[in-house]
């Protein structure tokens, strides 16, 4: 368990605080919804609320990530964003084509939206015609990707971070804050295994440490990515599940752990980590929970 | 003329990275592959007529090259030295292999190291204070690579640009370690105005001597007062400058080096790395030399 000598810092998006030395904030947690196929919003909508109250049980705040993958889906999913999903809570978007990307940005601040987005994500594939788009439709909060391609040690991604790794012209951290964007999230960008997945995880740290953003992951992929683990059908669930606790683990703030779907399985584990680092934190390095914590809500 | 005259490179080429793709290769997973870069930087070489190729030094700045898989470096916005420089494993190897089997029979390789000066001078030293220490442990590492190298190119060229600007007490010992007892040839490469150190530059133990005499053509003549026992690689056609050099011109610029140097002159290139001209440019410029040797030694 850490605590960092680097100032951390603490964003507020909405309602939810994300960021800070271990211990002190609950680990966000990132539900991802529509990865295939048509976005099936009546059913969405049913386990809506159910997910909401879990996430108030334990104290974890829960970011719903939509996908959205072709430009058909932008408006019904937008609107879908703007109707159904509580005023109060955020929510990211995660696009990879640049062309939806520029729409999806251009349909959220039509909606007044923007306040309450996570743009994931800013990464080395940014083109010019994305930069014009968040210039113009500056979302409230980035997360940035820091897939290096030549390099997948945590430095790797600590020098996408700072110069782009000679891929683009600025680090990826100048790029956001050039657009104004002040509060980011770092996703230390998860690989196959045997493709160094390890690093994303040991990243956390140093990436805290050197800047004191706000970091995570989704280590979840590693999991998917598993192939051997198909043979454990059982013990995959558990894997998948267990996985996102070496984030809180190794210091880091927010977790990207897949479908929404495992977010009852999720949410009261992580919950029951962000408790033991905390009761340990506060004893050996004096970080006393936010009042929001699963440490006050539970016990 | 009885001698012939091969056409080569100084080292790097072009190189138009398809961001996007890389990133969609994450996400879908796939392993990312350099393959094509080099492919495409190889092929030209070739397809312009080169006859000794490079492997195009297309993954990194050359700095970098050598500095991301050494152990003791570590890359930020430049590389910092936070530990004792130590060989890890091949750095170059596996391009090198890659591109002998690209290349056809007639065609020979060869492998570019970036001299032990130049890295010792690029990057920020954080833990030997000492500019001379840090340079020899740069130049025994690169030895190792150097030692496995050799048997897979045909040739072995030290890039050494910032003896133009000073060529320290120890320099000579620096290539001397990195020369000595090698069983393919070596070639010396040092850009910019080299006309002050023409003297410590023939005292070098190695097989050829490379320049920029296109760009600096007043060191023909402070070469033509020195007696000395390398072979010249004469850059030609610059690298500096979007201008394509004309056939005649460049049949000029080599018959007034063979006038001062004779069959001295056993390599024609361009002046230095190609890697910022356009892609177009740089082709067409290799293409000119190759024609211009053509016409000297065809009639």
């Amino acid at each position: 368990m850490f605590s960092f000598t680097k100032e951390q810092k603490v964003f507020k998006i909405s309602d939810i605080k994300i960021g800070g030395q271990p211990g002190k904030h609950p680990t966000v947690l990132f539900g991802g919804l529509f990865f295939k196929g048509t976005p099936d919003f009546i059913n969405t909508e049913k386990n809506l609320q159910n997910i909401l109250k879990i996430s108030k049980k334990t104290a974890n705040p829960i970011i719903i990530d939509f996908f959205i993958r072709k430009e058909e889906h932008i408006n019904n999913i937008i609107n879908f964003i703007d109707k159904k999903l509580p005023k109060n809570v955020p929510f990211s978007v995660d696009v990879i084509e640049p062309s939806v990307k520029v729409k999806v940005l251009e349909h959220l601040n039509k909606k007044d939206l923007l306040s309450r987005t996570i743009y994931n994500s800013i990464n080395i594939g940014i083109t010019d015609k994305e930069l014009n788009a968040l210039k113009k439709n500056t979302p409230e909060m980035a997360i940035i990707l820091a897939f290096n391609p030549k390099d997948k040690s945590p430095d790797g991604k600590v020098e996408v971070l700072e110069n782009g790794a000679n891929l683009i012209d600025n680090g990826l951290l100048d790029i956001v804050k050039n657009l104004g964007i002040k509060k980011i999230l770092v996703d230390t960008a998860a690989l196959a295994p045997g493709d160094n997945s390890g690093a994303s995880i040991a990243a956390i740290p140093v990436i805290k440490e050197e800047y004191g953003l706000p970091t995570g992951c989704a280590i979840h992929n590693v999991v998917e990515k598993s192939k051997w683990l198909d043979n454990f059908d059982y013990a995959k669930r558990i894997v998948d599940v267990s996985s996102n606790v070496s984030i809180p683990l190794f210091g880091g703030d927010y977790a990207i752990f897949g479908s929404m779907k495992m977010a009852e399985y999720i949410l009261p584990v992580i919950a029951w980590y962000d408790i033991l680092i905390s009761e340990y934190v506060e004893n050996y390095f004096g970080v006393s929970p936010d009042y929001n914590h699963p440490r006050r809500k539970l016990l | 003329m009885l001698w012939e005259i091969k056409t080569t490179v100084i080292g790097s080429y072009p190189v138009d990275i398809n961001r996007l793709e890389l990133i969609k290769d994450y996400y879908s997973g796939k392993e990312v592959s350099w393959n094509k870069y080099i492919s495409n930087a190889v092929n030209d070489m070739v397809n312009a007529g080169i006859d000794i190729v490079s492997d195009g030094q297309t993954r990194d700045p050359f700095i970098n090259i050598f500095t991301r898989k050494l152990k003791g470096c570590r890359l930020r916005y430049r590389t910092e030295i936070i530990d004792k420089v130590e060989y890890l494993d091949p750095i170059i190897l596996d391009d090198q292999k890659f591109v002998k089997r690209l290349i056809p029979k007639k065609n020979k390789l060869i492998g570019i190291i970036v001299g032990p000066h130049t890295l010792s001078e690029s990057v920020i030293d954080l833990y030997y204070k000492d500019k001379k220490e840090l340079a020899f442990d740069f130049a025994f590492a690169l030895k190792k690579e150097i030692q496995i190298l050799q048997n897979h190119v045909d040739m072995i060229s030290i890039d050494e640009p910032f003896f133009s600007n000073s060529i320290p007490e120890y320099g000579k010992e620096l290539i001397d370690i990195i020369s000595n007892n090698l069983t393919c040839p070596t070639r010396l490469h040092v850009c910019g105005d080299i006309s002050n150190i023409v003297h410590d530059l023939i005292e070098m133990s190695v097989d050829i001597l490379s320049h920029e005499f296109k760009a600096s053509p007043k060191i023909l003549d402070v070469f033509g007062e020195y007696d000395f026992s390398q072979k010249i690689c004469l850059g030609s056609v610059r690298s500096d400058n979007e201008r394509v050099e004309t056939v005649e011109e460049i049949i000029n610029h080599i018959e007034k080096a063979i006038s001062i140097f004779g069959e001295n002159v056993i390599q024609i290139a361009p002046d230095c790395g190609q890697r910022l001209l356009p892609r177009n440019i740089a082709f067409q410029k290799l293409k000119n030399l190759v024609k211009a040797k053509k016409e000297i030694f065809c009639h």
